[in-house]
C-alpha cells in the first residue's frame, strides 16, 4: 500500500482544496496527484498492482496549465479504466518545451488498483482540478502548490 | 521560476464597507479597477455576515471584469465561494459588444438541475412506507461515484442522439410523455446542440450514465406540501396541502465534466488570442461570436440535453419504483411532472436593456430561471401563475416552490436563487459530524435517509447550509420570485 501524502486541506465553502510545499518540481507534480487521489480515497488503502505509463503535454513554460493537464489526465484515466491511483513516478518533466512537441511535457509511470465498490472507501467525487486560486510557484521554502478541486 | 499567469489581472477582496444598500434586499458593489459593471447582491442583514465570510463577493467582482458584461455582475442570496464564478452568480454578456461566454460561468456539471413531480397521494398514504419507498428508489436508480447501468450501455451513436434530442430522446423510447417535455425548461432540448463539437472522451463517459444520479449534493427526495403561501398558484402547479412530492437533483454526469474540461483548455488559448485580461484563469472565455465561443455553446448545449434526458429517465424509473411499492398505477397515484429547471447553464435569451431588446448570453451558475407567466418560454398551463422555480433546501428542513416574475426579468435577467447555499466547508462538516449518527439524527427529525457514502451524508448535513427560508424570503421580498409552497422532506436518497 502507498503512503498518504502530507498536505493541508483548504477550507473552501463548496469544494475541496490542498496546499503543500515540495522540495523540487518533480515531487510537486507527483504529490499533487497523490493529494487528489488521497481526497478521493485514502492512499494507504489502495494497492499498486495496476500500472500504466502516461504522457501529458502543456503550454510551454506554463506550469499552471501543465499541472491542470496532468491532474485532469489522471482523473480521466481513473474514470475510464475504473481504477484508483496510488503511486506516481515522473520519469520525464520538461517545462520549457524542449521535448517532442512545442510545449511542456510530463511522462510518468502510475500505479493503482481496480475499483471494487464493495470494499473501497470513496470519500468524495472530484469532477475536476480548477485554475481558481491555483499556485505552482518556487519560493525560498521550496515549491508551493495549491489546487482547488470541483467536487 | 514561477508559474505563468497568462492574461491575468489582480483579484481584490471585498468587505462590508464595499456594499451599499440601493433597495430593500439589494446591495451594490461600486465599479473599481478593471470592473466593467458594478456588482449587485440580493441579501438581507441575516444573510450578509454569512455571505461576507468567504470569497463569494470577491468572485462577483471578478465576474464584473468579463468583456461585454451587461448591467451588473449579479449574486443571488444563496451566493457562496465557488471557482471562477461564485455559486449563485448570474452574468449577461452582449455578443454585439464583444461579450464572452465562459465555461467557468456554467461549471463542470452542465445543466445540473432539479425536477419536481406532484402526486395525488396524501402524506398519510406514504408515511409508514417511507423506508420501503426510499430503499426501492435506492435500488432502482443507480447512484454514487461513477454510477452506471440504468438503461444499459449506449453506443456512441446513441449518445450523439441523446445530445441532439435531449429529453425527447427518452420520451420516444418510452420514458415519459409529451406533457413532460412541455413542463421542462426549453422543452428539454437546446436546439443549438451540435454533437460534432463534443470530443470522444466525453461521449465515452456518457455511454453508461443516462438515468443515473451520481454523487455529491445530488439526491432524490420524497416529501409533501406542508405550507401553502399562494393558493391560486399552488393549484396551478398541482401542489395541494399535504400532497406527496418527488424531487430529483442531478445533471450531465461525466459527459458534462469532460465537455467543460475540454473547452476550458480551448479557452486557455483563446484568452491571449483575443487579448482578454482576467483576475482568475478559471474565468477563461472567448467572444460568443468567435469560433471557440460558438463551439463551446454547441457542446455545452449537447451536455445540457444529456442532463435533461438523464433526469427524464430517472423520473420514469422513480415513478415505476414508487408505483411498485404502492401497488398502484402511476395514473392512479397522480404522479405528474410539475417542472424541470436547470441551474448551471449559459443560454442565449432576449432581454430588455434600457429601451432596447437584446440577444444576450445569460450565464447562470447555481441560479434558476424565473420567468413570468406571459413570457413565451413558459408553458401555457402556467400562464397565470408564472414559471415554477424549484429551490431545494438541505435534506433535514424544507424545500420551496416559488413563481417567476416581471421584476426578475427587469432586474436579474429572469434569474433567482437555486438552493440554500453552503455556509460550512465540506472539511468542517466532516469534522462536525465526527462521532455523530447523522442518519439517526435525521430520522428523529422525521427524514429517512439512505446514502451511497457516509462522507456524503456528513458533508451534506443540514447545518452545512444556510437557512433556505431566509434565502427564499429575500427573493420574495425583492419581488424576484413569489413564494408558492413549502415542501417538507420525508425520505432522501443521497448519491
Amino acid at each position: 500500500m502507498a503512503e498518504r501524502p502530507h498536505y493541508t486541506e483548504i477550507d473552501h465553502t463548496a469544494d475541496v482544496g490542498v496546499e503543500f510545499c515540495a522540495h523540487d518540481l518533480v515531487s510537486a507534480f507527483e504529490r499533487a496527484a497523490a493529494c487528489m487521489f488521497d481526497l478521493i480515497s485514502p492512499l494507504n488503502e489502495i494497492g499498486s498492482g495496476w500500472s500504466r505509463r502516461v504522457a501529458v503535454e502543456g503550454r510551454s513554460g506554463d506550469l499552471e496549465h501543465l499541472m491542470i493537464r496532468w491532474l485532469s489526465e489522471l482523473l480521466y484515466m481513473a474514470t475510464s479504466e475504473q481504477v484508483l491511483l496510488s503511486r506516481f513516478r515522473i520519469e520525464e518533466l520538461d517545462v520549457k518545451g524542449c521535448g517532442a512537441g512545442d510545449g511542456s511535457r510530463i511522462v510518468a509511470l502510475v500505479h493503482g488498483e481496480r475499483i471494487n465498490a464493495a470494499c473501497r472507501t470513496i470519500r468524495i467525487e472530484i469532477k475536476a482540478p480548477t485554475y481558481h486560486y491555483l499556485r505552482v510557484e518556487e519560493t525560498r521554502e521550496g515549491w508551493m502548490v495549491r489546487v482547488i478541486f470541483d467536487t | 521560476m514561477s508559474s505563468s499567469g497568462k492574461g491575468e489581472s489582480k483579484s481584490r477582496s471585498t468587505s462590508r464597507g464595499d456594499l451599499t444598500e440601493v433597495a430593500d434586499c439589494v446591495w451594490e458593489i461600486a465599479r473599481a479597477g478593471g470592473m466593467r459593471v458594478p456588482g449587485r447582491v440580493y441579501a438581507d442583514e441575516t444573510l450578509l455576515p454569512q455571505i461576507l465570510s468567504d470569497k463569494g463577493l470577491e468572485q462577483v467582482v471578478n465576474v464584473a471584469h468579463l468583456p461585454g458584461i451587461v448591467s451588473y455582475s449579479l449574486a443571488m442570496p444563496d451566493i457562496h465561494w465557488g471557482y471562477g464564478f461564485p455559486i449563485g452568480g448570474v452574468a449577461a454578456t452582449d455578443p454585439s459588444e464583444g461579450g464572452v461566454v465562459s465555461p467557468g460561468g456554467v461549471g463542470y456539471d452542465i445543466n445540473c438541475g432539479v425536477r419536481l413531480v406532484a402526486s395525488s397521494m396524501r402524506r398519510e398514504d406514504v408515511e409508514d412506507r417511507i423506508p420501503e419507498l426510499i430503499n426501492a428508489l435506492f435500488r432502482d436508480v443507480p447512484c454514487g461515484l461513477g454510477s452506471s447501468g440504468a438503461i444499459g450501455k449506449l453506443s456512441p451513436r446513441d449518445v450523439r442522439d441523446v445530445m441532439a434530442d435531449g429529453a425527447r430522446w427518452a420520451v420516444t423510447r418510452g420514458y415519459g410523455t409529451e406533457t413532460d417535455l412541455d413542463r421542462t425548461e426549453e422543452g428539454g432540448c437546446l436546439s443549438s446542440a451540435d454533437p460534432s463539437t463534443v470530443g470522444k472522451r466525453a461521449i465515452e463517459r456518457g455511454r453508461s450514465q443516462v438515468g443515473t444520479l451520481g454523487s455529491g449534493n445530488h439526491f432524490i427526495e420524497i416529501g409533501y406540501v406542508d405550507e401553502v403561501y399562494d393558493e391560486a398558484r399552488a393549484a396551478a402547479f398541482g401542489l395541494g396541502l399535504g400532497r406527496v412530492t418527488l424531487m430529483i437533483h442531478s445533471g450531465s454526469r461525466g459527459l458534462g465534466y469532460q465537455v467543460c474540461d475540454d473547452y476550458l483548455d480551448v479557452m486557455q488559448h483563446a484568452v491571449p488570442k483575443y487579448g482578454i485580461s482576467l483576475p482568475d484563469r478559471q474565468l477563461a472565455c472567448a467572444p460568443v461570436e468567435s469560433q471557440e465561443g460558438r463551439r463551446y455553446l454547441s457542446a455545452m448545449a449537447c451536455a445540457a440535453n444529456y442532463a435533461w434526458a438523464n433526469r427524464q429517465v430517472m423520473m420514469v424509473l422513480a415513478k415505476r419504483s414508487i408505483a411498485g411499492v404502492m401497488m398502484a398505477g402511476e395514473a392512479e397515484l397522480g404522479l405528474r411532472l410539475v417542472y424541470d429547471v436547470c441551474h448551471n447553464i449559459a443560454k442565449m435569451e432576449r432581454h430588455r436593456v434600457g429601451d432596447r431588446e437584446k440577444l444576450l448570453c445569460i450565464h447562470r451558475k447555481g441560479a434558476t430561471r424565473a420567468f413570468p407567466g406571459d413570457h413565451n418560454g413558459v408553458p401555457d398551463c402556467y400562464r397565470s401563475a408564472g414559471q415554477p422555480v424549484l429551490i431545494p433546501g438541505d435534506m433535514g428542513t424544507h424545500s420551496f416552490v416559488s413563481a417567476g416574475t416581471h421584476t426578475a426579468l427587469d432586474e436579474t435577467f429572469g434569474s433567482c436563487c437555486h438552493g440554500a447555499g453552503r455556509v460550512m466547508s465540506r472539511t468542517k462538516a466532516r469534522k462536525a459530524a465526527r462521532g455523530r449518527n447523522l442518519a439517526e439524527e435525521l430520522r428523529r427529525m422525521g427524514v429517512y435517509v439512505t446514502a451511497e457514502g457516509k462522507a456524503t451524508l456528513a458533508e451534506e448535513m443540514p447545518s452545512a447550509y444556510k437557512n433556505v427560508s431566509d434565502v427564499v424570503d429575500v427573493m420574495d421580498r425583492a419581488g424576484i420570485a413569489r413564494k408558492v409552497v413549502r415542501l417538507k422532506p420525508l425520505g432522501v436518497v443521497k448519491g
